[in-house]
């Protein structure tokens, strides 16, 4: 059965989609066809029939009582009480009236600064400029439903620096965050001391150790990573490391051998001497694979000019530059051509990150 | 008045809805009912992305039942619908909360609980067919499963849908992309398991 949905041509025919326009998508036509029986067809109920209880109708009772004066006088006192206890509550109860993200499957003991969040409490929300902190036993998840949910693994801190309309931006200080996010692309960013993360249409997870370094694993769709001028697009199943001062590394696919692997970690943190640098970058053009290719796309803007035309032509032996790429151009890193090569291999169209990247400068909040 | 006859393009809607809401508040039962008429779909269909089917007809009256004495304290008449899409999203949490877990997933279908599709499709769909892909698209996260219920169940269109529920129009496309993109994954794992032959295909 299911095989008669499976779409011949796997292009998204989106507007079709979307408001029926265009060309009808002959897959969307048959799931409409097949679940259109399961629509509302209910008839209206006779609301002109149907007695209401008025949520007012107490209230006007009570402004119907013949108020005596001392009636007055112990209703005033009461109030004053009730006022007080509500103030010194307020105070207590500060994290839940703020505009914030709606925190979730406590499990342990969080806190929200000082604060300990109750494991049934169903209200807790995490505020503007406050930190959420696990310890090694407990964890929680946030929520905001036009954005997503972000699990918060223990040993974490995590800061909420902005939440608005198309504008949500946490900072990972420590730990392991898993984020599912929903919300358009560019629409949600995490900073972590090292690097910058702007969803691109994603779900991934996001560790950050004591001294700043982190590491992105993507599982869905894919994250812009972002220092400064350094950045990296790691699709899913692709990782990327990060160090302070120094920013993403070259994102990798998991399932790179190992070899090939280490010697990209020694080529973007270790240094080393410019020997122990061309022995490190044989290493990685020789063992990369087709697969590989996005991670030479990254190595183009990491290494000195004289060594970017090997990285050029081992690239181009992989997945030859499309109509319009230039080895000149290349060469001098010209960033219209970087981007249309990037978009030949498949992995995501560029132009949602060059959209989004100025709204997502660091330290903007 | 015949309400059901008023535009009900995106662009006029909000305006709409907010002469209902205040006839509606000034004791228009009639009004009320157009406004049933224009949001028992969305009603229906953020319900069915939650809860059992055999529940939702009930469910949606309820869910009327229990905006009408709130009007008055809808603040902003050109939300209604946002504000009625919270209550029903409410009332199907309050479901589960009221009712016991067994009863609670009646129709929940996992992949692998959902039935056998047949050896020889034909061009119509079975209803048990049809069961099969509901509880496909009731198995994807709730953003995604929600609005793909609105548009491939309920027949609404992408700005239909936002403008009923409040949403951006751009989150709305993003779910029904995103929310079409994995339903894809899901039938094509659910075909290579099923031995089941491609349109005009003979198994």
């Amino acid at each position: 059965m299911t095989k008669r949905f499976m779409p011949k041509d796997r292009t998204m025919k989106d507007d079709y989609l979307w408001d029926r326009s265009g060309e009808p998508d002959p897959e969307i036509a048959k799931l409409e066809n097949a679940l259109g029986r399961f629509a509302h067809r209910g008839e209206a109920p006779d609301f002109s029939r149907i007695e209401i209880a008025d949520p007012l109708s107490f209230w006007q009772r009570i402004a119907a009582l013949r108020w005596t004066y001392a009636f007055a006088a112990s209703a005033a006192a009461a109030l004053l009480v009730a006022a007080v206890l509500l103030v010194r509550w307020s105070e207590k109860a500060d994290v839940t009236n703020r505009v914030g993200w709606n925190i979730e499957d406590v499990a342990g003991a969080p806190r929200i600064g000082s604060v300990v969040i109750a494991q049934n409490t169903t209200q807790s929300k995490l505020g503007i400029g406050q930190t959420l902190i696990t310890d090694n036993q407990s964890r929680a998840t946030l929520i905001v439903a036009d954005v997503g949910t972000v699990s918060v693994e223990p040993n974490s801190r995590l800061r909420l620096l902005a939440k608005s309309a198309g504008h949500n931006r946490l900072e990972l200080e420590r730990g392991t965050i898993n984020a599912f996010i929903w919300a358009a692309p560019g629409e949600f960013a995490v900073d972590t001391p090292s690097a910058i993360a702007v969803d691109l249409g994603c779900r991934y997870t996001l560790q950050v150790d004591d001294s700043g370094a982190g590491l992105l694993r993507t599982t869905l769709g894919w994250v812009g990573f972002k220092l400064n001028n350094r950045e990296a697009f790691i699709p899913a199943g692709a990782v990327c490391a990060t160090r302070p001062k120094i920013g993403p590394g070259t994102p990798y696919f998991e399932d790179a051998p190992a070899p090939f692997c280490e010697a990209l970690s020694k080529f973007d943190f270790s240094g080393g001497t410019p020997e122990q640098r061309n022995a490190e970058l044989d290493r990685i053009l020789s063992d990369a694979r087709e697969r590989d290719a996005f991670t030479l796309w990254h190595l183009l803007s990491r290494v000195d000019d004289a060594n970017r035309g090997r990285v050029y032509d081992r690239l181009t032996a992989l997945v030859p530059p499309p109509t319009g790429v230039t080895r000149d151009g290349i060469l001098r890193l010209d960033q219209p051509m970087l981007d249309l090569w990037w978009n030949q291999l498949g992995l995501g169209d560029v132009s949602l990150w060059r959209t989004w990247e100025r709204a997502w400068q660091p330290n903007k909040s | 008045m015949a309400y059901e006859s008023l535009d009900l393009s995106a662009s006029s809607a909000a305006e709409d809805d907010s002469a209902l809401v205040l006839a509606a508040c000034a004791g228009d039962r009639s009004a009320f009912g157009g406004l049933y008429q224009r949001y028992a779909r969305m009603v229906h269909g953020i319900l069915l992305a939650r809860v059992p089917s055999s529940d939702v007809d009930d469910l949606v009256q309820d869910v009327f039942l229990r905006a009408l004495p709130r009007l008055a304290s809808l603040r902003d008449t050109s939300r209604f619908g946002a504000w009625l899409s919270a209550i029903a999203r409410n009332m199907a949490n309050d479901y589960f909360r009221k009712n016991k877990p067994e009863s609670a997933v009646t129709d929940s279908l996992s992949e692998e609980d959902a039935p056998e599709p047949p050896a020889r499709p034909t061009q119509h769909v079975s209803d048990s067919e049809a069961a099969m892909i509901l509880a496909m698209v009731r198995t994807l996260p709730e953003t995604y499963r929600e609005t793909l219920i609105l548009r491939l169940v309920e027949g609404m269109t992408g700005p239909e849908i936002a403008a009923r529920t409040g949403l951006k129009p751009g989150s709305v496309r993003v779910n029904l992309h995103r929310g079409m993109q994995q339903l894809r994954e899901k039938l094509k794992q659910a075909g290579s398991r099923a031995p089941v032959a491609a349109d005009g295909e003979q198994p």
